[in-house]
């Protein structure tokens, strides 16, 4: 640390005094002892993974020159080792988190490890769904009983990909529901660990559970596609809600994987919305109530766009009316566009006006928290637009050309004036 | 304290949870190995695998149709009960298919109904739930061509050998003219190991 070394100057100087220079030296040893202990953890769990991955690799050989006998014995023999390992841990070293997790991360293979083996010997057909679901449900105890989150994040992997084998890949594919409550499962998890929010693990977890909910809510649509795109709408509407809620507001932008996520998820699904094919399907589908309320597509929609609206409540309950941002409340347009649409072509229009008005409140944004970066996301958005509109061959050149000009000529001005702002302030 | 030893009772149910599992999975199939009757079922094998479980030849089996009555009654992925029986060949055959898991002395596996043609012919195809053999990962390719080879060869005949006890099935080999697919691949290796040596 610089700072370290620029102590005895500064005590000299008498810019601070002893005890000032104390504390700042003890709070970098604090800190680097920290940052030693985490070495620890990353090259414990690392360690551990790729040991647990080459014992499943080692026995996806095959060995059928030995006894089944044998083979039999050493589908045991990982597990036992891990499960001794644990053992140790949880007497000796509970304190100890890179004990706890690679412990914990070890097990995790072996469990996979050996039920694979078993299914091996004995030509267990048991297609890849119901083996991870088996493997999931061995090892979720260990999220809590050795409290690892490297398990979490694990197992949080493994029902993901369990819903994709069910719910995408497998034939006929079914809807993975199992997903909902093995979801549910790692929340206390999550929520119990809150207070480490500067944790990386927590981090983690803030990436991988908004990406799990996107990539398998797709899982449970069939015949009614068109509602499943608005309970997207409604999902990422969700996430942005949750990562702009109090609790991620000191967290740093890369940490906060509901708000990227929901954030550039909606204005993705906007635009692919702000053409007109889209609505043209719409109006041209003749729909049943009977029908329409059986289906899991609309479920979906009805119980996420519930949330986000509860969540919404529950963000602006101490906020002020004009401290709203922006893309809160696109779900709940979104909504009433979409059954506008079911009659009428203005809903196009509508959706156009929505990403304008996103993009112009977006760039106001930036421009009152002096932020660069939200500033040019509000300047995209208008950019990505009016790329859109370029394919629609139904304007003319030159009504294109002239937006083209405008937008171009925006960047210029908006970051210019930003920067001229900054000067001025300084 | 008390805490912790909570936690490690919580621990070794765990552990005992884990350890029984795969426990069980070999003890029920090691029951029907020693205890079942054993079938013949006439098979096709092709070679694909399985990310955590390595490569396998998957089985197609020639006799796994069954007429029905009515193709409407029966839908796909349902449970079936098929009752077997043997041809003059002693290779396996399906005389019916159930609903219901029978109680009486006939020998019957538990299967998946798998297609149902609607062509009026009434047949029902099922999936039975030993379709993958597993095989050590340099062989399963070999094992792939052999079986085509047999295949041109119209007088030999590849079926798979499995063990049956109250519905439960488990695969114990595939043969080629009763000789196992593996012993063959481990002659046909040894074979072109001694060629090259030779040469």
């Amino acid at each position: 640390m610089s700072i370290q070394k620029e102590i005895p100057e500064l005590l000299k100087a008498g810019v601070i005094n002893q005890e000032t220079a104390s504390r700042i030296l003890d709070y970098y040893r604090i800190e680097k002892g920290t940052s030693n202990n985490r070495f620890f953890i990353v090259f414990g769990v690392l360690g551990a993974i790729i040991t647990g991955l080459g014992i499943i690799l080692i026995i996806a050989h095959n060995w059928d020159e030995l006894s089944r006998f044998t083979r039999t014995i050493f589908a045991f023999l990982p597990l036992v080792i891990g499960q001794i390992l644990c053992a140790y841990v949880l007497m000796k070293r509970r304190q100890s988190t890179a004990w706890r997790e690679a412990g914990a991360a070890f097990l995790f293979f072996a469990v996979g490890a050996s039920i694979s083996l078993v299914s091996q010997v004995y030509n267990i057909p048991g297609n890849l769904g119901s083996f991870l679901l088996t493997w999931m449900l061995l090892c979720f105890p260990l999220i809590y009983v050795m409290r690892s989150s490297i398990v979490s994040l694990l197992y949080l992997a493994g029902i993901t990909f369990y819903a994709c084998e069910i719910g995408y890949w497998s034939f006929p594919t079914s809807f993975p529901y199992l997903f909902w409550p093995l979801f549910l499962l790692i929340t206390p998890h999550y929520y119990l660990f809150r207070e480490k929010s500067r944790s990386n693990f927590i981090n983690f977890h803030n990436w991988l559970v908004p990406l799990s909910l996107v990539i398998v809510l797709g899982a449970f649509s069939k015949y009614h596609e068109e509602f499943m795109f608005t309970a997207y709408i409604s999902l990422l509407g969700l996430l942005y809600l949750i990562g702009d809620s109090e609790f991620f507001r000191g967290n740093k932008l890369r940490n906060n994987g509901y708000k990227i996520i929901g954030s550039l998820g909606t204005v993705g699904l906007l635009l692919a919305s702000s053409f007109d094919w889209f609505w043209e399907s719409l109006r041209r589908k003749d729909l049943e109530l009977a029908e329409l309320i059986n289906a899991p597509e609309f479920l979906a929609f009805i119980i996420i766009s519930l949330l986000a609206m509860g969540m919404f409540y529950f963000n602006q309950k101490n906020r002020s009316l004009i401290d709203i941002k922006p893309l809160s409340p696109i779900f709940i347009l979104f909504m009433i566009t979409f059954f506008l649409g079911f009659f009428s072509s203005i809903a196009v229009v509508l959706i156009n006006i929505y990403i304008l008005g996103l993009g112009i409140l977006i760039i106001r944004e930036g421009g009152n928290q002096n932020h660069l970066g939200i500033l040019n996301f509000g300047l995209l958005i208008i950019t990505a637009l009016v790329t859109c509109r370029f394919f629609d061959t139904d304007l003319s050149f030159v009504f294109r050309g002239i937006m083209f000009v405008l937008v171009g000529t925006g960047f210029f001005a908006a970051n210019y004036w930003l920067l001229k702002k900054r000067k001025v302030n300084e | 304290m008390n805490n912790k030893k909570i936690l490690l009772g919580v621990f070794v149910l765990v552990a005992l949870i884990q350890l029984f599992v795969p426990a069980n999975m070999i003890w029920s199939r090691e029951k029907v190995l020693s205890e079942g009757t054993e079938y013949k079922f006439k098979t096709a094998p092709i070679d694909p695998n399985d990310p955590f479980r390595g490569k396998y030849i998957s089985l197609n089996f020639e006799q796994n149709t069954v007429e029905v009555e009515n193709a409407d009654d029966w839908i796909m992925e349902q449970e079936v009960y098929a009752i077997l029986t043997k041809d003059e060949d002693g290779y396996a055959k399906i005389s019916s298919v159930e609903k219901e898991r029978p109680d009486g002395e006939e020998e019957y596996v538990q299967a998946k109904a798998f297609f149902v043609s609607f062509n009026g012919s009434n047949k029902l195809s099922l999936e039975f739930p030993f379709d993958r053999f597993y095989m050590e990962e340099s062989k399963a390719y070999d094992a792939e061509l052999v079986y085509r080879e047999s295949q041109i060869d119209s007088s030999q005949v590849t079926y798979a050998l499995v063990s049956i006890k109250n519905g439960e099935a488990v695969l114990k080999d595939v043969m080629i003219d009763g000789v196992s697919i593996k012993e063959i691949v481990k002659s046909n290796k040894d074979r072109e190991a001694e060629e090259k040596t030779d040469l």
